[in-house]
């Protein structure tokens, strides 16, 4: 046991007291906020840059109601309430077609933001069309068309001689929202945003696929140093092979776990400076992404997770001699990784799917798939505790694999064994 | 006497190759036990198994007493013939390191490495990183790691294998100094001399058997009083075709003649004045390089592969 801790306390020393260990650990968060940063920032660094759309209206009579129906939603204005988006009807010379012909400049110019045209007939599925710069931008086309919606189905409404006075009208017309709201068995349903949902998912799996993957392979650089630096019989002159292997294990977990450590003490801060100093209503989209039982799910089955990952990367390390060979050896450990990190995308949509359950279950894909399904619904207790009974097995069986085959690998050099004689030494 | 390592008909074989085939012998505790071989004739094999690094196909070991190497490991020093250290780490952590695996707490471990490293003169390279040391150096950190939890038993594979004539008389002295205070020694050579110098007691392997086991002096014994040493100028390569000559290793200006059973070396002697200038004669014992070649040779020969 003491030798267990020397070699743990030899790892984690070796590993936290390095400046790429700092480095790794400030950057990742860094550039999240970077992204996000440059995403929310979209909105900071020009606050009051309003966009304005030109409207080209056959109909002369859907400007007005389309600019009262943007106004008539917050989230079309400013802090200070002022509009986001300046429609502006322009006055046809010639066709329609022509106008937008000759507004185009002013589009690539910049002068404007786009182009709104709708045509006489009102064809739901030809008459209208929106022109931008860039069509990758989702925010503008979405309030438009909520807009338009609204001025066209007022519209029609006029054009249909029923008798109305405008407040009922304007009822008819008000767009709805639509929120969201999980279920919970024997709890109060509560309202998600399925958007932060899944932004919360994926970038808590793409941590998780990282971290899995440099800690892996980490584990296998470290064996296979001590392979090459001849240092690894002095070890063996000291411990069993046993030891040494867990000590590995065990002391990288510690390093990775301190990391995680970090982000989430960084994320807690956060949650917390925003309870206390901001307005927790504004914030609740981060406040539900770092909430406790994600961020401690998250711990969970990122350390299961590592310790599967790391026992199979420590068999890539033991059989091994150099960090070429390794590279060649991970490629199947890491289409393992990569494959629920892909599913989990597709899966979110579907997280209850007969499909979705099943991979929960397999081991190498608990980890990913089993956190997406908690981060947007709540599985059945017995499936969470199933997953994790099953990877604890998995876990148990893949660590005996690695120390038999560290075992006989630990002491290799020259030819790198073949697949079937190292299935042999995993056997014996 | 007591002893400090037994090996009961030990056997290991890679794939095909018998790398050690039902080799027995014992180590007395406190002596100085060179297991010695020629390259490939199953040492690091033997040495392995004796520290669990291997286990054995068949056969026993008892070290210390007990039968599991790894409840004694605290007790011995070990330097493989593959040594290492880690390249990254400054001397003081690394022998720090070195000692707690062998059960010294750590501060021990750290006092005992940095006066280790003042008496073989690196103290002033105690805060630089392994990968800053030259060979040498290395070679030193590398032997203090193994002796610095003074061992019981010091298990030392080729020592002396590239290291220069300075380092090998810093070592020799401290083996020796080690040895008086009660550690028993077994390193592994295949440098004749060396053992020559060092051992009490010898088991010599060819091909992972035992081909000669015990005291050197017997050994020597039993092969008689039946060589001379010469040195002399001149063209000795007359000496192959002398009567009563069995065999004849040249050294340039020397020659170790072994001679048959009953022959007269003074004759061996009447032969050479005149012929060389002789500068040194003298009926010995054989060297222990000439009866390892002897035997060797020998059990070539009976394989039929000489």
């Amino acid at each position: 046991m003491r030798k267990i801790m020397m070699v743990i306390r030899r790892e984690y020393l070796q590993s936290v007291t390095k400046k790429s260990f700092w480095i790794g650990t400030l950057a990742f968060p860094l550039v999240l906020l970077l992204i996000m940063g440059l995403a929310v920032g979209a909105h900071f660094l020009n606050p009051e840059s309003e966009r304005r759309i030109a409207f080209i209206d056959e109909t002369g009579q859907l400007a007005a109601n389309m600019v009262a129906a943007l106004n008539a939603s917050d989230e079309n204005k400013f802090k200070d309430g002022k509009p986001r988006f300046v429609v502006e009807a322009v006055p046809l010379t010639g066709t329609s077609e022509e106008t937008r012909r000759s507004l185009e400049q002013k589009v690539l110019d910049e002068e404007i933001h786009g182009i709104l045209v709708a045509r006489q007939d009102l064809d739901p599925n030809a008459a209208f069309g929106l022109y931008l710069k860039s069509v990758g931008d989702e925010d503008t086309g979405r309030a438009l068309r909520r807009a338009l919606q609204s001025a066209v189905v007022q519209l029609r409404l006029e054009r249909s001689q029923l008798e109305l006075d405008r407040a009922t009208l304007d009822s008819f017309v008000q767009p709805i929202e639509l929120k969201s709201f999980e279920v919970k068995a024997g709890g109060e349903a509560t309202e998600k945003d399925p958007g932060v949902a899944q932004i919360g998912m994926l970038i808590f799996s793409m941590i998780l696929y990282i971290t899995l993957f440099i800690y892996g392979f980490a584990t296998a650089r470290g064996i296979i140093q001590e392979k090459s630096s001849r240092v690894m019989e002095v070890l063996l002159g000291s411990m069993s092979h046993n030891q040494l292997i867990t000590g590995k294990i065990l002391g990288i977990a510690a390093v990775s776990l301190t990391q995680m450590i970090i982000y989430a003490g960084t994320a807690w801060a956060a949650r917390l400076y925003i309870m206390l100093k901001q307005d927790p209503q504004r914030f609740s989209n981060v406040l539900e992404l770092v909430a406790p039982g994600r961020i401690i799910f998250f711990l969970v089955f990122f350390l299961l997770g590592y310790f599967l990952y790391t026992s199979m990367f420590a068999i890539v390390g033991a059989v091994s001699n150099t960090e070429q060979d390794a590279q060649n050896l991970q490629t199947p450990v890491v289409m393992l990784l990569m494959i629920p990190y892909i599913m989990s995308v597709f899966f979110v949509k579907h997280p209850d799917s007969a499909a979705a359950v099943a991979a929960s279950f397999f081991p190498p894909f608990t980890p990913m798939v089993m956190f997406m399904r908690i981060s947007v619904l709540t599985p059945p207790f017995w499936q969470i505790a199933l997953s994790i009974v099953l990877m604890l097995a998995a876990i148990w069986f893949m660590f005996r694999m690695a120390a038999k085959i560290f075992r006989i690998g630990s002491l290799m050099h020259g030819k790198r064994p073949t697949i079937p004689e190292i299935l042999r030494w995993a056997r014996s | 006497m007591t002893t400090a390592v037994s090996l009961a008909n030990l056997t290991k074989t890679f794939g095909e190759h018998r790398a050690v085939d039902g080799l027995s012998f014992d180590v007395p505790a406190g002596s100085i036990f060179g297991l010695l071989g020629r390259n490939g004739a199953g040492k690091t094999t033997t040495i392995r198994m004796i520290m669990d690094i291997l286990r054995p196909d068949t056969g026993t070991v008892t070290i210390l007493g007990s039968a599991d190497a790894l409840a004694v490991k605290d007790r011995i020093g070990y330097l493989p013939e593959e040594r290492g250290l880690y390249p990254k780490m400054k001397l003081t952590d690394m022998l720090e390191f070195a000692g707690s695996i062998k059960g010294m707490a750590v501060a021990d471990a750290r006092r005992a490495g940095a006066q280790w490293l003042d008496r073989l003169e690196l103290g002033a390279w105690k805060d630089k990183k392994v990968e800053d040391l030259s060979k040498g150096m290395q070679q030193k950190v590398q032997f203090i790691s193994a002796i610095m939890n003074k061992p019981d038993l010091l298990i030392l594979d080729e020592p002396f294998s590239g290291m220069d004539p300075v380092n090998q008389e810093v070592f020799k002295d401290l083996i020796l100094e080690l040895n008086r205070t009660g550690c028993t020694i077994i390193f592994s050579t295949h440098v004749m001399e060396s053992a020559e110098k060092l051992c009490r007691e010898i088991a010599l392997i060819n091909h992972g058997r035992a081909v000669l086991h015990g005291p050197i002096a017997e050994i020597k014994k039993k092969f008689g009083t039946n060589t001379v040493q010469l040195e002399f100028d001149g063209d000795g390569s007359f000496l192959d075709g002398l009567p009563g000559v069995e065999k004849v290793h040249h050294g340039g200006h020397s020659a170790e003649i072994r001679l048959a059973q009953g022959a007269d070396h003074q004759a061996i002697l009447k032969a050479a004045v005149g012929r060389l200038v002789i500068r040194h004669f003298s009926v010995v014992s054989p060297t222990l390089h000439s009866i390892f070649i002897q035997q060797v040779g020998l059990e070539q020969g009976g394989n039929g592969n000489a």
